[in-house]
């Protein structure tokens, strides 16, 4: 039975490094700009099929293809969020730009089925069926990777965010946007670029996804509530948050699987709904600041 | 406008609407076209539902699904174990939308602990839970669901009884919608969903209010849950509790307009016929979600507060030809002016 | 309405202009295409909605591929009773809701023939009560789930037909395979994980009683969610067990393939791997695996690409003539789908017209029809007790291969023992 639970343990940790690599972007856009991305799901599943084509077409290694998918992926935000986003005011935003993102996620979908139909791929490399064996346990590669990904690319934000000129202006519009538009941070470029970088972060998760599982266009639903309860526990806008809250979330839920397999997710969504009873603001959240 | 020759219009409209309602069916008889009423109706009673409780408060809910599969799995569980058959079952109605209104006290008083994005997504945890009950327990069928009893109409006496029991409880969702708005109590929802912490200030017991009005909706929302079981003739986790039904409810009613009585009924009645008839055209086939996607992206960048709303200032302005209007708020504030309060209502 | 238009009226024009137009609309579409229905001559026209998006896409798209072809090489052979055959498929986007609506609107609205059924058990219920108030024969291919056919509205009207292979008994002749090993070379434990499914779980709930009595040990038996995300963690306690055999209830590609992969990271090579359905899929389910890894995956089902049959031959070559790719490529949706095509022909035949009253008598007849799938003889609640069994396996880098029953005809030898990963 223990021998089970360290199995459950390490296996959370490790699918939730590729949660955390697709969850990041979500709490990022949802901590500046104060939107519910719905697409993030179909974005994911965007990201993996970019990296798809470039390695069957291309035979770019999927690593290497990061380093084209990151920038498309980046432009592919902006222009999302030049076209709708920006365009969205007053008191109603929040529950507009869930519609929006919703509207966004369909005609993703749509493309994609177009593109590549509906049957099932999923990314291959050598080291994604090939695992080390470490201290009795065999760890795939492919997630070792994935979750060292996911450490350096949750420092990489925070430093962003924390040690750059760019990450005050981020922080100041997520703390107070007209204060910071008052200081004369132009808002609405601070908001393209912070959706361009979350979109360009779900690239990396995309991969991750695509070489973790099989997909189709129609994957990215069964993500999104899943991704919503992790950053919502992490804490609104917290990139650490999300990782942790990744790998408690994915933990428990394989913990549970030893037993009743059915009832794991139930488990987790209530935790979910638990912790915020209790401390609404999730793990690692400040207070909301722009509580109506 | 509380002049009593304004109220002679309005009258007028209302029952001209209805008598239209009603005699839908013998103007379109084609089991084809009620069948749209069918679920046409249905969706103007969950929007309205949804919308006197999020409309008025301003809590979004994504988990209206927990009531309209419990309303369907009520009727379904009820029927199987006391036997009913036929016509019968329909005596089940106001156990549904009993249970509904019981689930949605202790889902109240957790989610509505919790403001803004965070109660979305505890409605969403909430509505997942409530899936995976309808999964794993075996007095809910699992993974195969339910089937209704037998009903031996014919097709078109189908449609037609269907269509005239979801087409009551539009009405009366409606009527409930309305006699809220102008109560008191509907005053209190929507200076919660102005400024929670003044109202509270103000003396309103914020969360009697509104979790009386979650319960309310919940009630209605399992009425109409269990009718729709019985026409569909079965009911599985996935279809009951389908996370994609409350992002089309909010649609519905962001389309017509978000927070007024009319909004999320015209909402519905474009919606969701239109979303079964794009679907169902063998040439669209394809690119069906992409123009979803498209309309739905151009409602909300074009009319952002909804038709209602929109066409509701339209027409002020027509009327007055620019000149400032008899309600000058329209004009003042761009944003502050809640969606749902163009010129003429008070 | 002089003085100001108060919101609530401009709502009922505005709602009333909505609902007038959308009537007419619908009405306009109802009479332009009236009068096709009951006729006995010119077109027979055939209506199906199939989830050609969402869930269910992969294999609503395959089963759109196998009536379409079906529908070509009928009319190129002359039609049925020299009458053509006019195909109409709309997309019912994986909802119930909609294949209730598509049904209702192929029925009254295009006053179709014939309705041939959607793509699995949870749309084919609703489907199919819609049916049985128009009075149609729903014929179909996958729904085969035992809820399906015991439906209250099925036990009262009788009016679906399954032409695919029962699947609470599809495990069988891999059961009688293991019986007739010698008890030392039979496994000595197996594992049973099942997605929750009513598809999935049946036959291998059946299986595992089954062996149980045969002395196989039950080590592993649960129930796990149908969502991607959850595959992981059920796999890899599997493979701690390391059982000789995994009888997997899967419904699809994905899960066999997160399964797959977990075996091979932990090192672990199950001695025998039979998914419930999955592998059944051709070219869907080794490109997502990897022809090499597939070698000695089995799987049950009524039919295979290399099936000496000759319909069935004929169809293959139609097949890749039409879509491309090869034979062992062939999707086992596309043949389900043509032997809807082949019954629902052979009924009209046979009572000489469309009526549909005459074809659901018939069709309950216990007449023996030939299909690309064998024969079909359909019970009283429409399932298909004449229906083939076999257990295929992929064999040598991307063959698939009819392996049980044993000596039955066109049964080749089994791969006893599957090799390990990528070798």
């Amino acid at each position: 039975m223990a021998s089970q639970i360290y199995q459950a343990v390490v296996d959370g940790i490790l699918v939730g490094g590729v949660y955390a690599l697709m969850a990041v972007g979500l709490t990022l856009i949802f901590g500046v700009l104060d939107i519910i991305n719905i697409a993030q799901g179909v974005l994911v599943i965007l990201g993996a099929y970019l990296s798809y084509s470039l390695s069957t077409r291309a035979h770019i290694d999927l690593f290497t293809g990061l380093l084209i998918t990151i920038p498309v992926m980046f432009i592919i935000g902006v222009v999302i969020h030049w076209a709708f986003i920006r365009r969205l005011r007053g008191s109603e935003r929040t529950s507009m730009t869930l519609l929006v993102t919703y509207a966004a996620a369909l005609i993703i979908e749509g493309v994609l089925y177009m593109l590549y139909g509906a049957d099932n791929v999923q990314l291959k490399a050598s080291y994604t069926t090939s695992s080390v064996h470490l201290l009795g346990f065999y760890l795939p590669w492919i997630y070792v990777y994935g979750f060292i990904l996911a450490v350096v690319l949750v420092l990489a934000v925070y430093l962003l965010l924390y040690r750059s000129r760019f990450g005050r202006t981020i922080r100041a519009t997520m703390q107070d946007e007209t204060a910071a538009r008052l200081v004369g941070i132009d808002v609405n470029r601070v908001s393209a670029l912070t959706f361009g970088i979350g979109v360009a972060v779900t690239a990396v998760g995309g991969m991750m996804y695509g070489a973790t599982n099989a997909f189709n266009a129609n994957s990215g639903y069964d993500l999104i509530s899943r991704l919503l309860a992790i950053i919502i526990l992490g804490g609104l806008g917290s990139i650490g948050g999300a990782l942790a809250a990744s790998v408690f979330m994915i933990t428990l839920e394989s913990v549970v699987t030893i037993w009743e397999p059915t009832w794991a997710i139930a488990v987790f969504y209530a935790a979910l709904v638990l912790v915020l009873v209790i401390r609404p603001q999730g793990f690692f959240g400040r207070k909301e600041v722009r509580a109506q | 406008m509380t002049l009593s020759r304004d109220k002679l219009p309005r009258a007028g409209g209302l029952i001209v609407l209805l008598a239209l309602a009603i005699a839908f069916p013998w103007l379109f008889s084609n089991p084809a076209v009620t069948n749209y009423g069918v679920f046409a109706m249905i969706f103007v009673t969950v929007a309205s539902a949804w919308n006197l409780f999020s409309g008025y408060s301003g809590y979004i809910s994504l988990g209206h699904a927990v009531f309209y599969g419990s309303g369907a799995y009520v009727m379904g569980v009820a029927a199987k174990a006391w036997h009913l058959e036929g016509t019968a079952v329909f005596e089940l109605l106001p156990l549904c939308a009993l249970a509904g209104a019981v689930i949605a006290v202790p889902f109240g008083l957790v989610a509505l602990r919790v403001r803004r994005h965070t109660f979305i997504v505890v409605t969403i945890a909430v509505f997942f839970i409530f899936q995976l009950m309808a999964f794993n327990f075996s007095f809910t069928g699992g993974s195969s669901g339910l089937s209704s009893p037998f009903l031996s109409w014919t097709q078109a006496s189908f449609n037609l009884s269907f269509y005239d029991i979801a087409l009551a409880c539009a009405v009366g969702t409606i009527v409930i919608s309305w006699l809220i708005r102008r109560s008191t109590f509907g005053l209190r929802l929507r200076a919660i969903r102005d400024d929670e912490d003044r109202a509270r200030g103000l003396g309103v017991k914020t969360m009697r209010v509104k979790l009386s009005a979650f319960v309310i909706s919940g009630a209605l929302t399992s009425l109409i849950g269990a009718v729709w079981f019985y026409y569909e003739t079965q009911v599985q986790p996935q279809t009951g509790f389908d996370p994609l039904f409350d992002l089309t409810v909010v649609l519905m009613a962001f389309l017509g307009g978000y927070g007024s009585v009319a909004g999320p009924v015209l909402g519905a009645l474009l919606i969701e016929p239109g979303t079964l008839w794009l679907n169902s055209q063998p040439q669209l086939s394809g690119i069906a979600e992409i123009v979803l996607g498209a309309v739905f992206l151009a409602v909300v960048l074009f009319v952002p507060r909804g038709i209602i709303p929109a066409g509701g200032e339209w027409i002020t302005k027509l009327r007055t030809r620019g000149k400032p209007a008899v309600v000058p708020a329209v004009a003042m504030t761009k944003e502050s002016v809640p969606a749902g309060t163009p010129g003429g209502e008070k | 309405m002089r003085p100001s238009l108060p919101w609530f009226s401009k709502t009922a024009l505005a709602a009333a202009v909505t609902v007038l137009t959308a009537g007419s609309l619908a009405a306009c579409g109802t009479s332009a295409s009236g009068g096709a229905g009951g006729s006995s001559k010119g077109p027979i026209s055939i209506g199906a909605s199939l989830s050609l998006t969402g869930d269910f896409s992969a294999d609503g798209q395959a089963f759109d591929k196998g009536y379409k072809l079906w529908a070509k090489d009928v009319n190129a052979s002359g039609g049925i009773g020299g009458r053509q055959v006019k195909l109409t498929v709309l997309n019912d986007a994986s909802n119930p809701n909609q294949a209730v609506t598509n049904y209702q609107t192929l029925m009254n609205s295009d006053h179709v023939d014939l309705t041939f059924g959607p793509f699995s058990s949870l749309i084919t219920t609703p489907a199919a009560s819609v049916a049985a108030r128009g009075g149609y024969a729903l014929i179909e291919g996958a729904g085969g789930a035992p809820t399906v056919f015991n439906s209250p509205p099925n036990q009262a009207d009788h009016n679906i037909f399954d032409v695919s292979l029962p699947i609470a008994d599809e495990m069988m002749p891999f059961v009688d395979y293991i019986k007739s090993l010698p008890p030392a070379k039979r496994p000595k434990t197996a594992a049973y994980p099942m997605a929750q499914d009513p598809f999935a779980d049946p036959p291998v709930q059946a299986a595992q009683k089954a062996l149980q009595a045969l002395g196989v040990k039950t080590v592993y038996s649960k129930v796990f969610p149908e969502e991607v995300a959850d595959y992981k963690a059920p796999a890899d306690q599997v493979a701690s067990q390391k059982p000789d055999l995994v009888v997997l209830g899967s419904t699809d590609v994905p899960t066999v393939g997160a399964f797959m992969q977990a075996f091979e990271q932990q090192h672990y090579t199950p001695k025998m791997f039979i998914p419930a359905a999955g592998p059944d899929q051709g070219q869907a389910f080794t490109s997502a695996v990897g022809a090499a890894n597939a070698n000695g995956v089995m799987v049950p089902n009524g039919w295979f690409p290399g099936y000496a049959n000759p319909q069935s031959q004929q169809m293959v070559k139609q097949y890749v003539k039409t879509y491309g790719g090869n034979a062992s490529g062939v999707n086992a949706d596309v043949a389900e789908a043509y032997a809807v095509g082949q019954v629902a022909a052979q009924a009209v035949k046979a009572t000489g017209g469309t009526d549909n009253a005459k074809i659901i008598k018939y069709l309950h007849s216990g007449a023996s029809i030939s299909s690309v799938q064998g024969p079909v003889k359909f019970d009283s609640l429409g399932e298909n007790g004449a229906a083939a069994a076999f257990i295929f396996q992929w064999q040598n880098k991307g063959n698939y291969t009819q392996v049980l029953p044993a000596g039955a005809s066109g049964s080749k030898s089994i791969l006893a023992t599957k090799p390990s990963w990528s070798s």
